[in-house]
């Protein structure tokens, strides 16, 4: 059983950099085929409204990651070669092989005796990075730099109007450090659903060919290549509603702890429709549950905890110390929540990404 | 609940202005779509029912419904 107690570690910096062209769901209706009706519909029920994707299609995730790290270290003064662990969650890796993390360890400045390495996670990642990266610290190590997101434009299939009216692209950093403060932790995997959410081809089981790159009419009605993330929303959302709420009772269960003594629930921002289903069941409002980041920005996959925290509660994160519960579920199918004590940490506005030369 | 609140239920869920009743096909409305799918799986779950993408694609009328729901209603 993944339930775990730490008595270490605390998250002390979280930077979140986004893609720099804005694009509006009104303006991009036509591409996905949408007509007036549909447009209304998905305004209204999933929230759609803008977001944020790169406009260079080769930047990657680590070009994001690469340019919060930087701004973390100016904001903390925390030295790049006191890190001692780099772990990087991310669909969109630079290359096949080696890890994303290592060229990363090199191009932050980070020294050799860094342990470094990739984590292949979606919506849950930022939990399960972080569960790592607490992990780390009761090892004994003492500064763990955690980077998460993707470029979901690299896989969402551009007129896909399924899959990429949700898709925004982001990269975050997020320091850990050895200090004395309690986190709880409920992870949960269910391989069992990984049809639901797969980018079919491109690995051993279905190589890179040809065939993967030919555009396709699906039976969902949207168009993609087998290279792109296929979703099933039902099966997606019918686990949400099932998974999420459970495991909550779970984590409260085992921490001990009344959810009325929460300050705040983030929740990967899947989409406003199933954040307001969950919220309904949990028992908890917006105020505490953000819920407005697929809205302007999209659906930011391992970075959409903390691009929501440097969005919108950059102000609590910075100023007091909170009680958090952080919750991510989709892709593997995995899940996992935690909960944190975080007690003024460096959260700015998100950043937006700002090309080569950072 | 009655068949009639049901019926309500059902058509607020799929924002739908169409009259229903259990003779209803749902291709014929408007709103069954995907996200019409979401809305009423989240309606029956509040209910208690649990219905997979997989039952709706059987389904055919709201009477497949109406007979999922079962003993919740009751009139």
């Amino acid at each position: 059983m993944a339930k775990v107690r730490f008595d270490k570690g605390a998250i002390k910096a979280i930077v979140t950099t986004v893609g720099d062209r804005l694009l509006s769901i009104d303006e991009e209706a036509e591409k996905f085929g949408y007509d007036e009706r549909t447009l209304k519909r998905v305004k209204k029920s999933m929230g759609f409204h803008t977001r944020r994707v790169v406009s260079d299609p080769s930047v990657c995730t680590s070009d994001l990651c690469a340019q919060s790290a930087g701004r973390l270290f100016e904001l903390t003064g925390v030295d790049p070669a006191s890190i001692d662990a780099l772990i990087m969650v991310t669909q969109t890796p630079d290359y096949r092989a080696p890890s994303t993390a290592i060229i990363l360890q090199d191009r932050l400045g980070l020294g050799t005796g860094t342990v470094a390495f990739d984590i292949n996670l979606g919506c849950s990642g930022f939990i399960n990075g972080l569960y790592t990266a607490y992990a780390m610290i009761a090892s004994g190590l003492q500064r763990v730099l955690l980077c998460v997101g993707d470029v979901a434009s690299k896989f969402a299939y551009e007129r896909d109007k399924v899959l990429t009216p949700l898709m925004g692209d982001a990269g975050s950093a997020i320091l850990i450090e050895a200090e004395a403060s309690e986190s709880h932790f409920v992870l949960h995997s269910d391989g069992s659903g990984f049809e639901h959410l797969i980018i079919p081809a491109g690995g051993c089981r279905y190589p890179c060919s040809l065939e993967a790159l030919e555009p396709k009419a699906r039976p969902d009605g949207a168009v993609r290549r087998d290279v792109d993330m296929y979703m099933n929303g039902g099966e997606i959302f019918n686990f949400t509603l099932k998974a999420v709420p459970e495991m909550f009772d779970e984590l409260f269960a085992f921490a001990g702890v009344e959810k009325e003594r929460i300050d705040y629930f983030v929740l990967h921002q899947a989409n406003r429709y199933i954040l307001q289903n969950i919220a309904k069941r949990i028992g908890v409002d917006e105020e505490r549950l953000p819920m407005k980041t697929v809205t302007e920005y999209g659906n930011q996959n391992s970075a959409s905890i903390p691009g929501t925290i440097n969005a919108f509660l950059h102000e609590p994160f910075s100023g007091r110390s909170l009680r958090s519960v952080f919750a991510g579920f989709g892709i593997g199918l995995s899940w996992g929540a935690c909960l944190v004590e975080t007690d003024g940490i460096v959260a700015p506005e998100p950043l937006i990404y700002k090309g080569a030369s950072t | 609940m009655s068949l009639e609140e049901f019926l309500e239920g059902i058509a607020e869920a799929l924002d739908t202005e169409n009259e229903l009743t259990p003779e209803t096909e749902l291709e014929r409305i408007d709103e069954y779509d995907s996200i019409g799918v979401l809305s009423l799986m989240s309606y029956l779950d509040e209910m208690g029912i649990k219905a997979t993408p997989a039952d709706f694609e059987k389904f055919r009328t709201v009477a497949d419904l109406v007979a999922l729901a079962g003993e919740k209603i009751d009139g």
